[in-house]
């Protein structure tokens, strides 16, 4: 049945866990592909034959001309099946180019995106970096309204000293400190360090 | 006309940019579609934040109570949040809408001058990502990003906000009987001072543009 396999994708996108991706799923994707062009093929075979008969199709609807309708239509919907697919996962990617680094993008989900979702997310995230440097100004932290200025965390991974805007630290792995919120949010973002709430 | 007009000077000194970038960030967090940017008003702000931070600096060196600059400080990182989620709700938005917002002239020229590069190279990029996965393995007539196919007479794949959704506003002084229905149902309402409603975004749109409304 026309139609069934593209749906099939978009199931599999929706039953994922909201905002995070699965592999894309590049053999059923092909296949729907190769549906829209045995669909193609059929419909020019059949506008073909309609032009030859010299019906007009405004007035003489025999079964060509709803053959050829259900091709249209069956190519439409796989369109806006695919587009789906891939525009929901892009949204995606979008909203993870706002909390990681393309460079940071961690393996296990690097693997999950095609070639041109990897290459997308590489582009929307410099296009996202060269306007936060246009205005001078990271968006990319003070994701939460701020309550204190410093939070309480223990560092996860051992990072060593670093100069922080108002002091060095020396982050050492298990350690808990007090730290300016804006200066532990990116190493949070990382899963170097968590939160401390009491 | 005259009293209405010394009132609205009278809020206008008496409200500080602090609480005009909150109800701007308020409204654009609100608010379906994207709404115009207060350019002078991101301006300011950023030049008292900077000056902020320069007597904070002033104050440590002068060895002043931890508590005052602790204070200092807190203001500074409220101000920053709600400039820099101001900003980012934008940006979301336009990431959401950048088709719709790019044909539809009025939207684009809502968007400040940086939004517009972005806006520009986002939706550059996306297309280049649709057309490589998807539109250039479909036949000819198919390809187009913003139509189903060219039968299509206008662009019918193009994301829209919801203009219609309900949002909860709250009425800034009396604005008398408002038709708000638009089912052609006489049914105006009557709006005081301070009411919080939830009514169609749409239907008060005019509204909250000319700063009688406010969202929450």
């Amino acid at each position: 049945m026309y139609g069934r396999k593209a749906s099939q994708l978009l199931k599999e996108f929706v039953s994922g866990e909201p905002g995070q991706l699965t592999g894309f799923n590049n053999d059923l994707f092909a296949q729907v592909i190769e549906e829209c062009d045995g669909n193609i093929l059929h419909l020019q075979a059949l506008l073909r034959k309609m032009q030859e008969e010299g019906s007009n199709n405004q007035t003489n609807k025999n079964a060509d001309h709803f053959g050829a309708l259900v091709h249209h239509l069956s190519l439409v919907r796989n369109k806006r099946c695919l587009m789906a697919y891939v525009y929901n996962r892009a949204e995606v990617i979008q909203n993870l180019g706002w909390t990681i680094k393309h460079a940071d993008l961690p393996a296990a989900v690097k693997e999950k995106l095609s070639i041109s979702e990897n290459e997308y997310f590489g582009k929307h995230s410099s296009n996202l970096q060269s306007y936060m440097l246009d205005l001078n100004l990271d968006l990319a932290v003070d994701m939460v309204p701020p309550k204190d200025p410093y939070i309480k965390v223990r560092v996860l991974e051992e990072i060593g000293e670093v100069l922080l805007s108002d002091q060095i630290a020396n982050l050492a792995m298990h350690s808990i400190l007090f730290l300016k919120r804006i200066d532990a949010e990116s190493f949070i973002s990382q899963g170097k360090m968590e939160e401390l709430t009491s | 006309m005259e009293s209405e007009g010394t009132d609205d000077y009278e809020t206008l000194i008496s409200t500080t940019d602090a609480d005009l970038l909150k109800r701007s960030w308020r409204n654009e967090k609100a608010a379906p579609e994207i709404l115009q940017f207060q350019s002078s008003l991101v301006q300011r702000s950023r030049e008292q934040i900077q000056l902020m931070e320069e007597t904070v600096e002033e104050l440590v060196a002068n060895d002043e109570d931890p508590l005052t600059v602790s204070l200092y400080q807190m203001d500074i990182d409220r101000t920053l949040f709600l400039l820099r989620s101001y900003l980012r709700t934008r940006l979301q938005k336009i990431e959401k809408f950048m088709f719709h917002i790019q044909k539809t002239e009025d939207l684009w020229a809502r968007l400040s001058r940086q939004e517009q590069k972005f806006a520009k190279q986002s939706i550059a990029d996306l297309k280049t990502h649709l057309e490589q996965s998807v539109l250039s393995k479909l036949p000819d007539r198919y390809q187009s990003h913003l139509k189903q196919s060219v039968i299509s007479e206008e662009a019918d794949m193009v994301p829209e906000p919801k203009l219609d959704a309900f949002v909860i506003c709250r009425t800034r002084k009396f604005l008398g009987a408002l038709p708000v229905d638009d089912s052609g149902e006489e049914n105006p309402l009557d709006m005081y001072a301070g009411d919080i409603y939830a009514l169609r975004y749409k239907s008060i749109k005019p509204l909250i543009e000319s700063g009688q409304l406010d969202l929450v």
